[in-house]
């Protein structure tokens, strides 16, 4: 497994400290679950230039450049969208990171948000969300479209 | 000595598919937060069902075919088979307690 470089890790850890605190959550309190997360957006960052979410299976291309259909897309697709750049699309939208690294102090991800057949839902069950002023930039920004037609 | 062994796409149908036991695959990968909280509940069920379930653990990111045919797309995901054929599905992390009911139910499948 090789290291991401320094000044990737070193901007991953910064980023990740500034979205927990403008969200209104907190890092994963066991240091080794968020090291792994910083360090597998670190890596993503290195080999594809951007941070994409490490706690997905990303398929690989065949030798024709295709890939199984009903899955994510191959990394190299995967970073041309926003999806799953950290933070994710789920993130912006319910406050839910699947890969545990912004979540409530307890440790646990905030569910509240999602809807009631998510995964999440069924995993975590209903975890509140004890800043509802903040994050969720992309449902706000979706509400006040919406409000405005 | 883990009881939860490495399994490839190479080694997949040998180990899974012809398995007299059933088989949970735990496919995971290395810097995924939720898959490093799951590990260590795998390794002690692998212990606990030693002798009457095989525990293999596949990594993802070295091993794009098996998950693909499996449809995977978060990790980790937990995988249950018996004689070969898929009975259970677990996605994201759980605690012990719900997996080995999860476990118990697949194998009474």
């Amino acid at each position: 497994m090789e290291q991401p470089n320094q000044q990737s890790i070193d901007k991953m850890w910064n980023y990740a400290a500034k979205f927990a605190e403008k969200s209104g959550t907190h890092l994963h309190p066991d240091r080794f679950i968020t090291e792994g997360v910083v360090l597998g957006l670190a890596s993503n960052i290195d080999k594809f230039g951007r941070p994409l979410c490490p706690c997905n299976f990303y398929p690989s291309k065949d030798e024709n450049g295709n890939w199984p259909e009903g899955l994510y897309l191959p990394r190299e697709e995967e970073v041309k969208r926003r999806d799953w750049i950290c933070a994710c699309d789920e993130m912006q939208k319910f406050k839910y990171c699947h890969c545990l690294l912004f979540v409530t102090e307890e440790g646990l991800p905030i569910t509240e948000h999602l809807p009631e057949d998510h995964e999440g839902r069924e995993i975590y069950g209903l975890v509140t969300d004890p800043t509802p002023d903040k994050g969720r930039a992309l449902a706000k920004a979706l509400e006040k479209q919406q409000s405005a037609e | 000595m883990s009881d939860t062994r490495e399994v490839t796409d190479l080694t997949w149908e040998a180990d899974v598919v012809k398995s007299d036991l059933p088989v949970l695959v735990d496919f995971w990968a290395p810097w995924c937060g939720p898959c490093r909280m799951v590990a260590p509940i795998v390794e002690e069920l692998g212990q606990e069902y030693a002798g009457k379930v095989n525990f293999f653990k596949m990594n993802t990111d070295e091993n794009p075919q098996v998950p693909g045919k499996f449809g995977i797309r978060s990790i980790p995901s937990l995988l249950i088979f018996k004689g070969g054929e898929l009975k259970g599905t677990i996605v994201g992390f759980r605690p012990k307690s719900d997996l080995k009911k999860r476990l118990d139910e697949a194998l009474l499948a």
